[in-house]
């Protein structure tokens, strides 16, 4: 052991050697189990109890439980609902990512000014991040009450608009309110992430395409964006697999109505599980919803491979 | 002079988007502090003499609701804490065999332990729900926590591994030269230098495990039942209280809203994953 051990003291390098190939894999498997073993439980075992439910009647409580093949299936499908809202769905998170995208980009680019109060104003913007998602969502539903609430108040008061809005009886209205409170709560998510994007940009470039008599928006373009692109890439990513998450603050403030007009595949599934107790079609539309989710997320991964190197090895 | 223009311009576009973003948080206090009988009053009274009555009447249980929100803060403090060690004690190991460790189907396992952060929530509460009932765990702590441990988990690896990687492996090295052990190196050389790291995912594993509702919603009735789940209950057949949502609201949030506040660089290093250096 000695002798081992002062051999490596002369060649550090060879530090790696100390454990075979295959040891060090067993190793590292034993390193990763318990992590594994708990994202199986969570993920492949609830797929799998979902794909057998899917294919039957489930009976929580009585004794009717039974196979009924594509029976489930066809009921999901065949439903034009599911499908409005699958649309709804996808109109949501394009919706609320694009604005938050949009917005967020501006604001890091504003904050990446410095002015003598950019700290205390970056400080400010972070703070709705933290905001619990189901408060944020009651605030709102207080706020846009069309008796109580301050916002019809105060656009009546200023003469702004003649009639209170009725915030959760319209269509249009109530996309705007569920949309307004993800862009309020997430956009800073997006600045934060582009923020740090733009202080890294090296000043070089910019000097020399200055320089060069390039204008602020030719700056821009070929130089900011860039650089920029990993960033982007992370922001938007992650952004949109949590907006397909979504259920708590949209069930708070508009439960989906009105009729089904806000209904995300999220509340749905819900409904049809945990109200109605439909296990069989609930489950149908879950694995539908996952495979559409797993095509959507390789696309994502393919955005994140090819503009950052968080993939690689 | 265009300079100045600029500046100007800029920070009114500024401050008026911190209004913005500030408005609900500011309403939220200024309402728990009105007097209850004042907060539903419109016009909207402005000056009016602060008073804590709705703190007292939330915390103490003086409401429609039927358990004390203290109660439920409780609960959710320890599913917090727990879920968020039990991400960690996980995630740690596991983020450095794959920062570290070279074998035969690393990448295509790094790859779907991130693919699993898709997994939406709506879908898994369905099964686990089941699970529970059957194995009666319904309105208990574990029923959480193990949840969002494992919601968590994904983006604890991802981080710490891109942590991990920015550590000289060189110091490592030295320590196995010496004849520490894997786990030795692992706790004594790796875990302070991860410091920061871990700050950054136990910030954010804990604002989730905070937050979240849908699982504590569906799987708690009273003996584990969360804060928001709670707070979303101000909103009753009575109607809506405003100075009790306001003032639970507030207790809810500030913690968060606190930590997030102090640890913002941390949060920023973590969610960019090490590009930003």
């Amino acid at each position: 052991m000695t002798v081992v051990r002062t051999g490596l003291r002369a060649r550090p390098a060879a530090a790696r050697t100390r454990s075979t190939p295959s040891r060090r894999a067993l190793k590292a498997w034993g390193f990763m189990l318990p992590a594994g073993a708990l994202l199986l439980a969570m993920t492949v075992v609830p797929t799998l109890y979902l794909a057998y439910c899917a294919f039957r009647h489930e009976d929580l409580l009585g004794p009717n439980s039974r196979w009924v093949g594509l029976e489930n299936f066809r009921h999901v499908l065949g439903d034009p609902n599911i499908w409005a809202d699958a649309l709804t769905t996808l109109q949501f998170v394009a919706l609320a990512v694009a604005v938050e995208m949009a917005l967020g980009l501006g604001l890091a680019l504003m904050l990446s000014r410095k002015l003598a109060e950019t700290d205390l104003l970056t400080a400010l913007f972070i703070l709705p991040l933290g905001v619990t998602p189901v408060v944020s969502a009651l605030v709102f539903r207080v706020l846009l009450d069309p008796a109580y609430g301050w916002v019809d108040y105060y656009l009546q008061s200023w003469g702004l608009i003649d009639q209170p809005i009725d915030w959760f009886g319209e269509p249009f209205y109530a996309w705007t309110a569920v949309i307004g409170l993800d862009v309020w709560q997430w956009t800073p998510f997006v600045a934060l992430i582009l923020l740090a994007g733009l202080q890294g940009v090296p000043s070089e470039p910019k000097e020399a395409a200055r320089l060069d008599g390039a204008n602020a928006l030719q700056l821009f373009w070929h130089i900011i964006l860039p650089f920029m692109a990993p960033f982007l890439a992370i922001a938007l990513v992650f952004r949109a697999i949590e907006a397909f998450k979504t259920f708590g603050s949209v069930f708070v403030l508009t439960g989906g109505g009105p009729g089904t007009s806000t209904s995300l595949i999220n509340l749905d599934l819900y409904r049809i599980a945990l109200q109605n107790f439909d296990i069989g079609a609930a489950a149908a539309l879950g694995i539908c919803f996952l495979v559409v989710l797993s095509l959507i997320m390789g696309r994502l991964l393919a955005v994140l491979n090819r503009n950052t190197d968080i993939l690689e090895d | 002079m265009r300079r100045f223009l600029a500046d100007t311009l800029f920070r009114l576009l500024l401050w008026g988007a911190a209004i913005i973003a500030l408005f609900p948080v500011i309403w939220v206090v200024l309402t728990s502090i009105k007097p209850p009988e004042l907060s539903q009053a419109l016009p909207p009274v402005w000056d009016f003499a602060p008073t804590l009555q709705s703190y007292r009447d939330v915390l103490g249980g003086n409401t429609y609701t039927s358990q004390a929100f203290g109660t439920l803060l409780m609960h959710s403090l320890i599913v917090t804490v727990a879920s968020t060690l039990l991400g960690l004690a996980l995630g740690v190991p596991a983020a450095y065999a794959l920062a570290r460790f070279r074998f035969r189907g690393k990448r295509g396992t790094a790859n779907w332990i991130l693919s699993t952060i898709m997994f939406p929530p709506a879908v898994s509460v369905v099964p686990v729900f089941i699970f529970a009932s059957k194995l009666g765990l319904t309105d208990t702590f574990p029923v959480l926590v193990v949840p969002y441990a494992a919601f968590n988990l994904p983006m604890v690896i991802w981080m710490l591994r891109s942590f991990i990687k920015q550590i000289p492996h060189e110091i490592e090295e030295a320590a196995m030269v010496d004849g520490a052990s894997q786990g030795a190196v692992l706790r004594y050389i790796v875990l302070p230098l991860l410091m920061p790291g871990i700050v950054a995912a136990s910030l954010l594993s804990a604002m989730l495990a905070w937050n979240e509702f849908l699982f504590a919603l569906t799987l708690t009735r009273s003996a584990a039942k969360t804060a928001p789940v709670g707070i979303s209950e101000f909103t009753n057949m009575y109607g809506t209280q405003w100075g009790s949502l306001t003032a639970a609201a507030t207790v809810t949030v500030a913690p968060i809203l606190l930590a997030t506040l102090v640890l913002r660089r941390r949060l920023v290093e973590g969610l960019t994953f090490g590009a930003v250096k």
